[in-house]
């Protein structure tokens, strides 16, 4: 039997994210272009993280942030976790999993010394536990990820096998997420539902308390298997929304590190000697959502869109062909990002060199329009966010397109209501974005497909559909590969998204700080962190 | 006496109720699904549908209005959507803090703008009226986000003379509490400084004109007994008002300084809540700001009568 298995980095998604600007090396990095940060830190210390928004609750089947996801990483380990090319490791599992000949049964085998942070064992209950809890708790997060597990058994206390309706290449991708966290049965029989109110996992890190709204406080765990590594004894996760005052907070050494600093202010961090600067390559996009027809809501079926860019391919095209995606990256966020026209990043290994992007052409694009038969200046409405940011992105979109005679009025909106709204298909384009998943099938699957849980353009392409079905019953790297290759041709071609540029995570700390991890994935990985002697 | 308080608690029940039916439905008429908002980037058809569910958002409004009254008379805000915690816990946490920060504002508007106001009234047209006048022009003026991040980069940043951003409750250490409050009160509390300075100054302005004060000078009191004794007292009248309505301004305009300074008050609470579109915590924060309101009215109005022998309320006239 073991023989007809197939371990994961030569089935599943392995993916390297390298530099879009050649240059910048890995998925992560410290300060822009120098050596990884191996200075000496001292055991102990408290150290407080800003976080740009609250997070939600803090439970791994119900959580639904990239911020929660932030605070799990230091708390909440899963089966499987990415090092720093974003390869899949295995983290409480002890092996990567083995997936059966038919791709129809998943082995996974646990380490035997991990503990809870309440003192009781990890074992392939506890993680059964947990995985049947994600498939099955009300309003669970992890239900879609997990669609294609039909059955978890215990083979033994350290091996557990998963039984797949059919087979589904993102599976190890989606373990090493949240849906591979494991929670302890012991909290999990005490608090119930309520578990976020007081988790307690396997990690680095447990939890003391939170106040919703402001702070998140964690302290060293005396129970983890990988004790002597930690250095910090407390971390505090302080909520500091607005980008400046998180910045001006660090540079006062009020806390250690923040993330999400302004591509802006890269450059001024970047030679400011008080604090160091760490870049993590992309992993998500942003791009503008053009309603082809979704006229009935996200998972309806598709209808007829009355507006000009929602109705008509090539002006869609001509739209495209007169934005300048490097005039954007560098008007905008000071050349930080990373100009593109596809869900995955320049350099992603599942992103095939054949997709290319068009370059600006002016002239194209008017005779597109002219062609059309409608009278320029062609109406445009494009939704997008309130942020100082996003208004000057709006403004040069509108700009650009101006040139080739597109008239763009910006709707800026706040996101709660622009995601009611394009949900519902009550929108004509909609700048939004992805913050991205490891596994290309995250950045693509459910965007693209008929009925797709986030494809709010309402693209409905059979081709498009059969090929990312394929993406997703292939357990083949190649094979996978070739399918997202051809989804993406021809989504290109009907352009229910115009990608733009992949924002780069920037995180600042003060000089102090060393010893974290941050990869493209964007969560700060404290476990090693540390403060210099 | 008692019959007007009577009279004034019925009536204050009235604008309750009718507050919360506004606040129910204006909850409502926010545009933005609050099972879309809660689901965020990890939103599917089967999650929206049990998050609604879950929340009782898929009940008719009348039977959600009904189980908001229901609960709320018995103390149950209940739960954020976002993050699970109870309501009345949250308010119950954040609320001091806001109050903590209000009063402090209050205090700094209180020393700079009454003084300033008394000041320019009695040095009307020289250098001192002016330079009141300019300083309450500038603190209507200047935006609170604004002084914030100059001040958190000037004394915090720069001169390392106070923490940037923080809360400590007070009676867990008074004094890094203050260190922390002194910005924030001293950014919230310029608006209202300016405001109560030309309020003032005006209101001194009218009563050294009258009558009752021309009497008291011609009577021969000292000058000092005429502007505190009389004319101040009568001046308050008007400027407790304002007292009382820049409360609660203070209280619903403390979200931006809370937000620059990281005060987990009451303001970024419901702030915050209304662009998640949790509602209970909307809920719950307005219909608690709408009580603070009818009581806060009600104190002023009781305080005209102990500042003003002139001013009788008709019931306890009667």
């Amino acid at each position: 039997m073991r023989g007809h298995r197939r371990t994961l980095p030569t089935t599943l998604a392995a993916v390297a994210l390298l530099s879009a600007c050649g240059g910048g090396g890995g998925a992560s990095s410290t300060p822009d272009g120098a050596a990884p940060d191996t200075r000496a830190v001292s055991k102990g210390g408290d150290l407080v993280l800003a976080l740009a928004e609250d997070p939600d609750v803090l439970d791994p089947s119900l959580g639904r942030t990239l911020v929660g996801r932030e605070v799990f990483v230091n708390m909440c380990e899963k089966l499987y976790d990415v090092d720093e090319e974003l390869q899949i490791v295995p983290q409480l599992a002890a092996a990567l999993p083995e997936t059966s000949a038919d791709g129809l049964s998943v082995t996974i085998t646990l380490r035997t010394d991990a503990v809870f942070n309440d003192g009781t064992p990890l074992d392939a209950a506890a993680v059964k536990t947990s995985l049947d809890r994600h498939l099955s708790i009300k309003g669970s997060a992890r239900k879609t990820e997990l669609a294609a597990v039909s059955g978890v058994e215990v083979v033994d206390p350290a091996t557990i096998q998963l039984t797949l309706s059919k087979p589904f290449a993102p599976l190890a991708g989606q373990l090493a997420d949240r849906a591979g966290m494991v929670m302890s049965p012991a909290q999990l029989t005490k608090l119930g539902d309520d578990f976020g109110s007081s988790p307690v996992c396997v990690g680095p890190f447990s939890f003391v308390s939170r106040q919703a709204g402001n702070s998140i406080e964690l302290k060293k765990s005396t129970d983890y298997y990988d004790a002597d590594k930690v250095n910090l004894d407390t971390i505090t996760y302080r909520v500091i929304t607005d980008a400046n005052v998180r910045l001006a907070n660090v540079r006062s050494g009020d806390v250690q590190v923040s993330e999400r600093i302004s591509a802006t202010d890269v450059d001024k961090v970047a030679a400011d000697q008080t604090v160091r600067l760490v870049t993590g390559e992309p992993l998500g996009y942003q791009g503008i959502s053009i309603n082809i027809g979704n006229t009935a809501g996200v998972g309806e079926p598709v209808g007829k869109v009355t507006t000009a860019l929602g109705t008509n391919k090539d002006l869609r095209k001509a739209f495209e062909l007169s934005l300048d995606r490097n005039v954007i990256n560098q008007v905008v966020f000071a050349g930080k990002y990373v100009p593109g026209c596809f869900p995955l990043p320049p350099g992603n290994p599942f992103l095939d060199e054949s997709l290319t992007c068009a370059e600006r052409d002016l002239d194209a694009a008017k005779k597109l329009i002219a062609d059309s038969g409608v009278a320029a200046p062609v109406p445009v409405e494009m939704t997008i966010g309130t942020s100082p940011e996003n208004l000057r992105l709006g403004q040069v979109i509108q700009s650009l397109a101006k040139e080739a005679g597109f008239d763009v009025k910006v709707k800026s909106t706040e996101f709660a209501s622009a995601l009611d709204a394009s949900d519902a298909g009550k929108y004509d384009a909609f700048q939004v974005g992805w913050s991205g998943r490891v596994d290309p099938d995250g950045n693509i699957n459910d965007f693209l497909t008929t009925g797709g849980a986030r494809n709010i353009s309402g693209l409905s392409n059979p081709q498009v559909d059969a090929a990312l079905a394929t993406s997703r019953s292939s357990i083949e790297m190649a094979e996978r590969k070739t399918a997202f290759t051809e989804a993406l041709k021809i989504s290109a071609e009907e352009r229910p998204i115009i990608y733009l540029y992949h924002q780069r995570n920037f995180l600042v700390s003060t000089a102090k700080v060393a010893g974290i991890a941050f990869y493209a994935d964007g969560l700060p990985r404290l476990k090693t962190a540390g403060l210099t002697a | 006496m008692t019959s007007y308080l009577l009279r004034r608690a019925g009536a204050s029940l009235v604008v309750l109720a009718m507050a919360s039916i506004v606040v129910f439905l204006g909850v409502r008429a926010l545009p933005g699904d609050p099972a879309l908002a809660l689901a965020g980037e990890e939103r599917d058809p089967v999650a929206l549908v049990q998050i609604r569910e879950k929340y009782g958002l898929d009940d008719p409004v009348v039977v959600q209005y009904g189980n908001y009254v229901a609960n709320s008379v018995q103390g149950d805000l209940g739960f954020s959507t976002r993050t699970g915690t109870s309501v009345t816990t949250l308010i119950g946490e954040r609320l001091p803090v806001t109050l903590e920060l209000a009063l402090l504002a209050m205090a700094v508007g209180i020393l700079i703008g009454i003084p300033a106001g008394i000041i320019a009234a009695l040095k009307r047209g020289t250098a001192w009226d002016y330079v009141s006048n300019a300083f309450g022009l500038l603190g209507l003026s200047v935006p609170n986000f604004w002084l914030g991040l100059l001040l958190i980069l000037f004394i915090a940043v720069q001169l390392g003379l106070l923490p940037a951003s923080g809360y400590v409750p007070f009676f867990e250490d008074p004094v890094e509490n203050l260190k922390r409050m002194i910005m924030p009160a001293f950014v919230l509390g310029t608006g209202l400084a300016a405001v109560l300075m030309r309020q003032m100054r005006s209101a001194m302005l009218e009563s050294l004109s009258s009558d009752y004060i021309r009497t008291a000078r011609s009577k021969g009191l000292p000058e000092r007994q005429v502007v505190l004794v009389h004319a101040l007292r009568n001046s308050l009248t008007t400027v407790v008002t304002v007292i009382g309505l820049q409360l609660g301004a203070l209280i619903s305009g403390a979200v931006v300084t809370e937000t620059i300074f990281v005060i987990p008050g009451f303001g970024k609470l419901l702030v915050d809540a209304v662009f998640q579109r949790d509602f209970p915590i909307i809920q719950g924060a307005a219909l608690l700001t709408v009580v603070g309101y009818i009581v806060v009215n009600l104190l002023v109005d009781l305080s005209y009568s102990l500042l003003n022998p002139r001013i009788r309320v008709s019931g306890a006239a009667s």
